[in-house]
């Protein structure tokens, strides 16, 4: 059976997106059939990130009014056949989606792929709380600051009362914390909130920590998710989040400020 | 012929008598509201009688009633030397009159049973106390969740998150951090408690004092309790 993985933070910003791109790759680059939905109905980015924006010619709302088959909406991804992307319509609001539709074409989609990954709009309504209902796990996407914890805190909320787990007094969401744009140096500074804050405010189990890095950006206007850039750092966490995903134990790095070396601290590097 | 589950026994006991000497209901309020300020502990849930026997003209015994009860005392019934269509008036609204030693004792046959029954009434607002039942949580209260214990204690094994609400008519236990708003006592109790292992409170208020966090400063962070004085909350440290 296919692992429904919701993306969300209740905050928009924070990284959701960039996240699930990363992640949806990194699980179809191990071999896992794997499909991708933007679940931000309006503002539609995840082929942006994903690099297909011009590859999108039926969209999930199309899907669901019976426009199009899935089949004629699902992108497949050029750099891993194992990929697919199901965008969000650019032109229609988070209305239009219902629970029903919304249903069968997971389960549609449950049939073929391992993994289905959502990208939750940002917020508490309508948009996000359809991403989350049919969830089995949740990814809960937090910047070390204060506003963001607490928007994931309603999130979780969210997930333990109003998914179809809850509703259905099914096993709960199985929730995991992905800390997003961590920089070691302004946690010691004391600007930023550090791991074991977030952590113990949140009170769930960490699934990785996502440096602040230069390399995201550049991923997102190249649309190349930034775990195929193995050289950089955040690329690196986003390995580890799979690993972890995958059930392996994984060591947390990134979270110690580099230290400059001697040389480079005598000559100014 | 005994009975053997129960036995009626005439006992006497002291019991606070207001002595009303105006029927202006608004006067008897201001004046009322400031005695029990002084000592809103001592008043509460206190057995009362009131005194009519100062009126000069009639007053409407219903309002009267229900005025105590507004201050949380709990009525027993009227007494003072008045006349016998006024002690019929009075019964005929279905409240008591309490016969006192010093009082115009009418003809025991009609009067005395009745006065004996009531005073083993009388013994039951002293055994009512706050025996409160819990209503037991487990996990994380997160933020916009409120819970709300209705005429219970609530114990919650897990933190209150920060923009959560955690209410209760009795007593508040959290086992973790209580992040956010705890409101003990929501119906009036004065004894009402919270206890947490964690103070970092956005809010704590009991019988209708609060307290926000600036005013914790002393236990923040440690593990602490927060009570009512006479009319003020002081926070304790638990271990």
């Amino acid at each position: 059976m296919a692992r429904i993985i919701v993306v969300t933070s209740g905050k928009g910003g924070v990284g959701k997106t960039t996240s699930s791109a990363a992640i949806g790759l990194g699980l179809a680059l191990k071999g896992h059939k794997v499909v991708l939905i933007d679940f931000d109905i309006g503002l539609r980015n995840l082929d942006l990130i994903m690099g297909c924006e011009r590859r999108v010619v039926y969209d999930f709302v199309n899907v669901i009014n019976g426009e199009a088959t899935l089949n004629q909406a699902l992108i497949k991804d050029k750099r891993v056949s194992s990929l697919s992307i199901l965008p969000a319509s650019q032109t229609r609001d988070k209305d239009a989606l219902n629970k029903e539709s919304v249903g069968k074409v997971l389960e549609e989609l449950g049939k073929t792929f391992d993994f289905i990954v959502c990208d939750s709009p940002a917020g508490i309504e309508a948009g996000a709380m359809m991403a989350l209902y049919y969830a089995d796990e949740a990814i809960v996407t937090t910047n070390p600051e204060v506003s963001s914890v607490r928007d994931s805190d309603r999130i979780l909320g969210m997930l333990a009362s109003r998914s179809r787990r809850a509703e259905l007094n099914l096993e709960p969401i199985k929730e995991h914390l992905l800390l997003t744009r961590y920089s070691p140096k302004r946690v010691e500074e004391g600007e930023m909130l550090s791991v074991e804050d977030v952590k113990d405010i949140l009170s769930i189990p960490l699934l990785g920590v996502i440096p602040e890095s230069q390399a995201v950006l550049k991923a997102s206007n190249a649309g190349e998710p930034v775990i195929l850039d193995t050289e950089s750092d955040a690329g690196q966490a986003y390995q580890d989040v799979i690993d972890r995903l995958l059930g392996e134990t994984v060591e947390f790095r990134f979270l110690v400020a580099e230290k400059k070396g001697i040389f480079s601290r005598m000559f100014g590097g | 012929m005994a009975d053997a589950s129960i036995e009626f026994k005439g006992s006497s006991f002291t019991l606070s008598v207001l002595h009303l000497k105006s029927s202006e209901l608004a006067d008897i309020r201001a004046d009322l509201t400031k005695k029990v300020a002084q000592a809103p502990d001592f008043f509460y849930l206190v057995p009362v009688v009131v005194n009519i026997e100062q009126l000069s003209c009639s007053i409407d015994y219903q309002a009267v009633k229900a005025l105590i009860e507004e201050f949380n005392f709990t009525f027993v019934g009227f007494t003072g030397a008045v006349t016998k269509e006024q002690r019929f008036h009075i019964r005929e609204l279905g409240f008591s009159f309490v016969n006192t030693a010093k009082a115009n004792v009418p003809p025991k046959s009609t009067i005395a049973p009745k006065s004996e029954v009531k005073e083993t009434a009388i013994e039951a607002p002293k055994v009512v106390e706050h025996l409160y039942t819990d209503k037991v949580h487990r996990g994380q209260i997160r933020s916009g969740q409120q819970i709300y214990a209705k005429d219970q204690n609530l114990v919650i094994i897990g933190s209150v998150s920060a923009g959560a609400e955690v209410i209760a008519d009795g007593n508040i236990h959290v086992y973790g951090s209580l992040r956010g708003r705890a409101i003990a006592g929501a119906k009036g109790h004065h004894k009402a408690q919270i206890y947490c292992q964690n103070l970092e409170a956005e809010l704590v208020s009991i019988n209708g004092n609060y307290w926000l966090s600036e005013s914790m400063e002393e236990h923040w962070g440690s593990p602490a309790f927060i009570h009512l004085t006479d009319t003020e909350l002081t926070s304790s440290k638990l271990i």
